[in-house]
C-alpha cells in the first residue's frame, strides 16, 4: 500500500518536472540553430520601440525566411535574465547590454569574438566613434557593436542668464568662467541654484567627475591600469572646483537620490545643469541653451567629456546562428538604419559619418533643440574608463570621496589619498 | 470486507489529495528550493556566474565577512533600521486602528485610506518622499522653519538619511497594521471592556489592561512579520539613496545586492546573504520564545 502511493507520488512528480523542463526549452533559444531564426533581448521604450519594431519589420521583409524574435526586457535587468540563461544554456543570439558591464561580460565563455566580423571594410568600423570602440573592446578583443552612444555637456537656461546679467556661455568658456556664473546664479532669497549635482555617490556622481579630472590632464589609473593616478594636482583641481561651488559659494543643489535636479531645471530653480542629451525632452517649461564642457586653460586636457555607450553583445548558439545575428547587428548598426533610428528617437548618431551627414543634424535639432551641440561634443570623447572588471569597486570608492567632499566632510587632498590607498588595494587584489 | 473498502477509499482519497498539491510543490520546489540551496552552494565557491571556472574556497567568504568592515556597518544599519521601523510602525497602526475602531459616518473611507499605503506603487513613495524631505524645497523644512526650527539636510546628510527611510517605510506599512489590529480589536469581546468599565477602571486602564493583552496575538505576529521584511529592506534604499550618502543608507541586502550585480561576486553575496537568513532565523527565534510569554489566547 505504501510502495502504490509512493509510486503514485513519484509517477505526479515526475509528470509535473517534464512538464516543467518542457515549458523551458520552449522558452529559450538554445542549442544549435539553423539561423533562421534569430533571438535578440532589448529595453527600447516608447519611440525608441516603434522604431526598432520598424527596423525589424524591414529586415524580415528584406531576408525572407528570416525571422528575428524581440523579447522586450528592462535593460537594467538584461545582465541578470543573461547570467541565468547563459547557465541553462538559453542565452539569445543578441542582447544589449550596458557598456559599463563590458569587462566582465567579456569573461562569458559564450560571448562571440567579433573582432574578425567588424574588421571587413563593409563595417568600416572606425566610422564608429573612439569612445565607443573603445568600450566594445575587450583586451584587444571586440565583444560588442555599439548600439547607443551619449556624453555630457552643460545645459544651461537662457532666462536665467539674462536675468543675471550674465552673458551665454561661449564655447571656449574655462571652469573659472562655470564657477563665477554659478555664483552669480545664486539667489538664496528664492532658492535659486547656481548649479546641480548628482551626489548618491554611484557612477553617476563618479562619470561627472571624471570629465573634470581628464580636462585637468589628469587620468583614473596608470597607464598599465595597475595603480591609482587620479591624487595627483589634476585630481585636486578638479575636486577643488568643485568643492568651490557646493561649500563656498553654496552654489550647488546636491541631490543625493539622482531625482529632482532635472525637475528643478525645469522649474527654473538651477542655472546650468551638466546632463546628457536624454534629459532635453524634459525640459519644455525652460529657454535652455547647451554648450560643452569648460575647460582648464593651461593643462592642455582641453575641452573633453565621457560617453557612456552600450552594445549589441552577441552569444554563441552555433555557427548558423551566430552569422544570421552577425549579419541583423551589422545591418542594424549600417549608416543608413543608425541615421533612420536617430531621426525617430532624438538618440545621437552612433557613427560619425552619419553626424556629418549634410542636413542631419539639423533635422535632429529641429526636434530636439540644442542636439546638435551633444552631436557636435561626440568628438570631444578622448578617452573612456578604464576598461577592466574591477571598475565597478573602483567608482564605489570613488563616489564616496567626491560626495564627502561635496558634503564638506573632508579636504580634497585627503579624499584622494584614502581613496587612492583604496583602489591601489583593490587593482593589488586584496580588495573584496 | 468493509474495512478494505474504507481503506481503498482513504487510499484514494490520499492519492488525490497529493495530485492536487503536487504541481504546487513542485513549482515551490523549482523556484524555492533549488534557489536556496543553489545560492548555499555559491557561497563556498569562488563564483562570478560568468566563467565556468567556481573554485571550491571552503570558508573563505564567510571568513572574509568576518573582516569586511562594510559587512559590520550594513548589519549596523539594518540593526538600527528595524529597531525603529518594527515599533514604529505598530504604534502608528495601532493608534490607527483604535481611532478608526467606532461607528463613525464615512468610516469606511478613513478605513481605505488608511490601507491605501499598501497599494502605493514603492517607487511612487519614494518619490514622494524624496521632494517631502527635499533639504531646499521640501514641505518638511518649511514647517521646520515655520515653527522656528533649525533647516535640516535629510537625504543628504549620513546622520538622518537613515531616519528618512524609517519615516518613509513606517508609512508605507502602516496600512498593514492597521488592518491586522483593526481585525484583531473587532474580536476584543463588548463584555469584558464594560464589566472593566463597571469595575471603575477608566478608559486608558481599561484599554491597557483589557484591550492591550487581548491584542497580543496580533502584536506578535506584527513583530515577527515586520521584523522579517525590515530586515530584508531594499526597495525604498534602491529607489532614493541608493545606499548612500556615503553608505549611511547601505543596509545588508543592498550590499548583497552591491556585491553581486555590481561587481560580480555571486559567491560573497551568497555568503552575506546566508549571514543575513541565520540573523532572521535567530530574530525570529527570540521574538516567539520572548513573546510566548507575553501573549495571552483567548480559549
Amino acid at each position: 500500500m505504501g510502495t502504490n502511493r509512493l509510486r503514485a507520488l513519484c509517477t505526479l512528480i515526475a509528470c509535473a518536472l517534464a512538464a516543467a523542463g518542457l515549458a523551458a526549452c520552449g522558452a529559450g533559444s538554445g542549442g544549435s540553430g539553423s539561423g533562421k531564426s534569430i533571438s535578440i533581448w532589448e529595453g527600447y521604450t516608447g519611440a525608441e520601440q516603434q522604431e526598432f519594431t520598424r527596423l525589424v519589420a524591414a529586415y524580415e521583409k528584406a531576408n525572407p525566411g528570416v525571422k528575428v524574435n524581440v523579447l522586450q526586457v528592462n535593460n537594467d535587468n538584461t545582465l541578470q535574465k543573461v547570467l541565468t540563461a547563459v547557465r541553462g544554456g538559453t542565452q539569445p543570439d543578441i542582447a544589449y547590454l550596458y557598456g559599463s558591464w563590458a569587462p566582465n561580460i567579456a569573461k562569458i565563455p559564450q560571448v562571440v569574438n567579433l573582432t574578425k566580423a567588424v574588421s571587413k571594410p563593409s563595417v568600416n568600423w572606425n566610422d564608429f566613434w573612439v569612445g565607443e570602440r573603445a568600450v566594445a573592446t575587450v583586451n584587444g578583443r571586440v565583444i560588442g557593436v555599439p548600439a547607443l552612444v551619449d556624453n555630457l555637456a552643460v545645459v544651461y537656461n537662457k532666462t536665467l542668464f539674462a536675468q543675471a546679467g550674465l552673458t551665454p556661455p561661449a564655447a571656449t568658456w574655462t571652469w573659472s568662467q562655470f564657477q563665477a556664473d554659478a555664483k552669480a546664479l545664486t539667489k538664496p532669497a528664492i532658492k535659486q541654484y547656481g548649479t546641480a549635482y548628482v551626489t548618491p555617490g554611484s557612477e553617476d556622481t563618479v562619470w561627472h567627475w571624471e570629465v573634470l579630472l581628464w580636462e585637468a590632464g589628469g587620468q583614473i589609473l596608470n597607464p598599465s591600469n595597475t595603480k591609482a593616478a587620479f591624487n595627483s594636482p589634476a585630481g585636486l583641481a578638479s575636486l577643488n572646483t568643485l568643492r568651490t561651488m557646493a561649500v563656498t559659494d553654496h552654489a550647488m543643489y546636491l541631490d543625493p537620490t539622482d531625482s529632482p535636479y532635472a525637475n528643478l531645471f525645469n522649474s527654473g530653480k538651477v542655472g546650468m545643469l551638466v546632463t546628457g542629451p536624454w534629459d532635453l525632452s524634459a525640459f519644455n517649461n525652460v529657454h535652455y541653451g547647451v554648450q560643452v564642457m569648460p575647460e582648464f586653460p593651461g593643462t592642455g586636457g582641453g575641452h573633453q567629456t565621457i560617453a557612456g555607450p552600450d552594445n549589441w553583445v552577441l552569444f554563441n548558439n552555433g555557427a548558423a546562428q551566430v552569422s544570421a545575428a552577425e549579419k541583423f547587428v551589422l545591418w542594424l548598426t549600417a549608416p543608413a538604419q543608425a541615421k533612420a533610428f536617430s531621426l525617430a528617437t532624438g538618440d545621437l548618431p552612433i557613427r560619425q559619418s552619419v553626424a556629418n551627414a549634410p542636413g542631419f543634424t539639423s533635422q535632429m535639432n529641429t526636434a530636439l533643440p540644442g542636439v546638435d551641440t551633444f552631436i557636435a561634443n561626440l568628438g570631444n570623447v578622448r578617452q573612456a574608463r578604464p576598461q577592466i572588471a574591477t571598475y565597478p569597486q573602483i567608482s564605489q570608492v570613488l563616489g564616496p570621496m567626491i560626495v564627502s567632499v561635496l558634503l564638506g566632510k573632508s579636504q580634497p587632498k585627503a579624499a584622494l589619498d584614502q581613496a587612492a590607498a583604496k583602489v591601489n588595494s583593490i587593482l593589488a587584489g586584496s580588495g573584496s | 470486507m468493509a474495512v478494505t473498502a474504507a481503506r481503498a477509499s482513504r487510499r484514494s482519497e490520499s492519492v488525490a489529495g497529493w495530485a492536487f498539491v503536487s504541481p504546487a510543490a513542485v513549482i515551490i520546489l523549482l523556484f524555492g528550493a533549488v534557489p536556496i540551496v543553489w545560492s548555499l552552494v555559491m557561497s563556498f565557491q569562488r563564483n562570478n556566474l560568468l566563467s565556468p571556472h567556481t573554485p571550491f574556497v571552503g570558508l573563505r567568504n564567510y571568513r572574509q565577512l568576518i573582516h569586511d568592515p562594510a559587512v559590520v556597518s550594513a548589519t549596523e544599519h539594518t540593526v538600527i533600521y528595524t529597531a525603529l521601523f518594527v515599533p514604529g510602525t505598530m504604534i502608528v497602526g495601532l493608534f490607527l486602528a483604535v481611532a478608526m475602531n467606532r461607528e463613525l459616518k464615512f468610516i469606511w473611507l478613513y478605513r481605505t485610506a488608511a490601507y491605501a499605503t499598501m497599494a502605493i506603487s514603492t517607487i511612487s513613495e519614494a518619490l514622494v518622499f524624496i521632494w517631502l524631505f527635499d533639504p531646499s524645497y521640501g514641505i518638511v523644512n518649511y514647517f521646520f522653519s515655520a515653527v522656528g526650527l533649525p533647516q535640516q539636510q535629510f537625504l543628504n546628510d549620513p546622520s538622518q538619511a537613515l531616519g528618512v527611510i524609517v519615516v518613509m517605510t513606517i508609512w508605507g506599512w502602516t496600512g498593514f497594521a492597521v488592518v491586522i489590529y483593526l481585525a484583531a480589536l473587532q474580536g476584543v469581546p463588548k463584555e469584558l471592556t464594560e464589566a472593566a468599565a463597571i469595575d471603575g477602571a477608566g478608559r486608558w486602564a481599561t484599554f491597557r489592561r483589557v484591550t492591550l493583552p487581548l491584542l497580543s496575538p496580533a502584536s506578535l505576529f506584527l513583530a515577527v512579520w515586520l521584523t522579517i521584511n525590515a530586515l530584508q529592506l531594499f526597495d525604498e534604499v534602491y529607489l532614493s539613496t541608493q545606499g548612500g550618502p556615503l553608505g549611511a543608507t547601505t543596509v545588508l541586502v543592498y550590499y548583497v545586492y552591491v556585491q553581486a550585480f555590481q561587481n560580480f561576486n555571486f559567491g560573497y553575496a551568497s555568503a552575506i546573504a546566508y549571514l543575513l537568513f541565520i540573523v532572521i532565523l535567530v530574530a525570529t527565534a527570540i521574538q516567539f520564545r520572548v513573546g510566548r510569554r507575553f501573549t495571552y489566547y483567548r480559549s
